[in-house]
């Protein structure tokens, strides 16, 4: 299998040259669809957040404003603003996800619970996080970043990112404990 | 606060390693208690299943994001030929291209876009510049060295491209030197013809100046079409053979079959692309020109095609920059064997990024001729004392094209 030629592929990108941009489609689409899907758990919208990041890439490029380099980073930032985009939309309305939090005042769960409301606790308390602690979370967790490759990806610094997983974490205890509360 | 961030992070990567989180908080006993719901809460995150997209979802949104490629590649080219430009328009715009290139050559855009190849941002700016040079070169011969020059320009342009390993889509004139089956070399480049590349209906032998277009990538040309732009008028006459070879005094190996089948074994079809070595038959002669950009002894580089001047007979000084006219034939390696040459040196070459066009050969300022296109009468002066005049440059552009 050759190596991807990320130099070569944005010259091609810039010229709408269907090769290089299959070509940076196959060697990005999981991942960004993986950073999109374990934001939103919903199928049908993650993938059309994922190929609208790729669209958006073809967009930006024959504006002049797509990546020189650094090509997934670029992508993932860009997932990011797009699941960012959805959210704020979505929140406009009201949600279920909101109603799962409204404690049923029902005694107390006791600490064993089953493993699949244990995930849904999980993800209705991750839904419920600022998009910043969001992004970290998935980053790290998610995509499984090192601290330096997701302080490049969010454009912070990664003493900042050492707070923010903190602080994102707690949050996501806190929210999860929340849930389970008696 | 820090020291916990920090230590956080510590955690992390050790059970990342495959430590488990009492081992790990062993080591922070003062730390323990808040820091094991976190390290808990991270497993949870980790644990979290992202199922990965189908084969079917891949495919599906790949063919969409390159259907959606297309669309804007349409978009790109097709407005440029539906657009409906009224003569006056043309005009406006040229003049005000022209007065804004100018503007620009003080500054270091022009310059800038010099050394600039297909592809780059700036690209665009050099051809437009190259358009303002010629639509203001008055004098005939001096406007056929700035075309010539032009068109070397091209040429290097490939070889850097391929010098880079850049992908670019390039446009291109030359003359054939060489056809061995799809690959043929075109002033020096090679150029590679499949399925999809488009050729003119009559043959294309050695010698021919053709015009190429398609994809520069890995070293070669991938050709999309390829036009004939002269048959060379000094190639003898199919049907009475090689009369007009008959002064040559080489001897060349290197072929292209001939419809009057001299020599040939086989049914000679209409298209003459492959190279039969026939040792009976005669070299062609050949006229080519161009601009001279490499000068070793007897060996001299003229728009890409290298030649032999060892036995030719030589007019004019040999220098680069000059504009070379030769005639001769190619050997077997493609090298061009010159008989006769002559070398015309240029005044003053014109170079983006110099300030303006300056003519010395002339410097008129003749309003009166106005033949046929869409020119307007544009009489701009820049300060190198250039001349405003209204050109009929070959391609019907008010210069304003890139």
């Amino acid at each position: 299998m050759s190596v991807f030629n990320e130099q070569g592929a944005l010259h091609g990108l810039q010229n709408l040259d269907s090769q290089s941009i299959g070509a940076i489609y196959d060697q990005y689409f999981s991942e960004v669809h993986r950073y999109v899907r374990y934001r939103v758990d919903d199928d049908a919208l993650a993938e059309d957040i994922a190929s609208d990041v790729f669209v958006r890439l073809l967009e930006a490029s024959q504006k002049r404003q797509g990546p020189q380099t650094n090509l997934r980073g670029w992508l993932i930032a860009t997932a990011s603003h797009a699941v960012n985009d959805h959210l704020r939309r979505r929140y406009r309305r009201p949600t279920e996800a909101l109603t799962e939090f409204v404690p049923d005042g029902a005694p107390g769960v006791t600490a064993e619970v089953d493993l699949r409301e244990q995930n849904r606790a999980v993800q209705s308390a991750y839904a419920r996080l600022t998009a910043e602690q969001q992004d970290v979370l998935a980053l790290r967790f998610g995509q499984g970043y090192s601290l330096e490759e997701t302080a490049l990806t969010m454009k912070r610094k990664v003493n900042a990112v050492k707070a923010l997983q903190f602080r994102a974490l707690a949050a996501l205890q806190r929210l999860i404990g929340e849930v389970n509360d008696d | 606060m820090t020291d916990l961030y920090d230590i956080l992070e510590t955690c992390l990567n050790e059970i990342e390693q495959g430590a488990d989180v009492d081992t790990v908080l062993f080591r922070y006993p003062e730390f323990a208690d808040e820091l094991r719901p976190i390290l808990e809460t991270s497993a949870q995150l980790k644990a979290k299943a992202v199922p990965a997209p189908s084969a079917e979802v891949v495919r599906r949104n790949r063919a969409k994001v390159l259907q959606h490629a297309s669309e804007m590649r349409e978009r790109k080219a097709a407005p440029l030929r539906r657009r409906i430009w009224s003569p006056q328009l043309r005009s406006a715009l040229a003049a005000l291209m022209v007065v804004f290139l100018f503007l620009l050559s003080g500054t270091g855009l022009v310059r800038a876009s010099s050394t600039t190849l297909p592809g780059d941002d700036l690209y665009p700016v050099k051809r437009s510049w190259e358009s303002v040079q010629l639509f203001f070169t008055f004098n005939a011969d001096a406007r056929e060295t700035l075309e010539l020059e032009h068109e070397n320009e091209r040429l290097e342009e490939v070889t850097e491209l391929f010098a880079m390993g850049r992908t670019a889509d390039v446009d291109f004139s030359g003359y054939v030197t060489r056809q061995t089956g799809d690959e043929w070399l075109v002033s020096g480049i090679p150029v590679l013809l499949s399925s999809q590349t488009r050729l003119p209906d009559g043959p294309v032998r050695v010698g021919d100046a053709v015009r190429v277009r398609g994809q520069a990538r890995d070293g070669g040309v991938a050709a999309l079409r390829i036009d004939l732009l002269s048959s060379n008028p000094d190639l003898p006459e199919i049907e009475n053979g090689n009369d007009s070879a008959a002064e040559q005094p080489e001897n060349s190996n290197e072929q292209v079959e001939q419809e009057s089948g001299s020599g040939s074994d086989n049914d000679a079809p209409p298209l003459l692309l492959t190279v039969v070595p026939t040792p009976t038959a005669k070299p062609q002669k050949v006229t080519l020109e161009g601009v001279v950009t490499s000068l070793q002894d007897k060996l001299i580089v003229v728009n890409g095609v290298v030649m032999d001047i060892k036995t030719a007979e030589v007019k004019g000084t040999p220098a680069v920059g000059a504009v070379a006219k030769a005639e001769g034939s190619f050997d077997a390696s493609g090298i061009f064997i010159v008989t006769k040459i002559e070398f015309k040196s240029v005044a003053a070459t014109v170079t983006p990024g110099s300030g303006g066009t300056n003519d010395n050969t002339v410097n008129t300022n003749d309003d009166s001729n106005n033949d046929d296109n869409s020119n307007t009468n544009n009489n701009t002066n820049d300060d190198g004392g250039g001349s405003g005049k209204n050109g009929n440059d070959s391609n019907g552009n008010s210069g304003g094209g890139g």
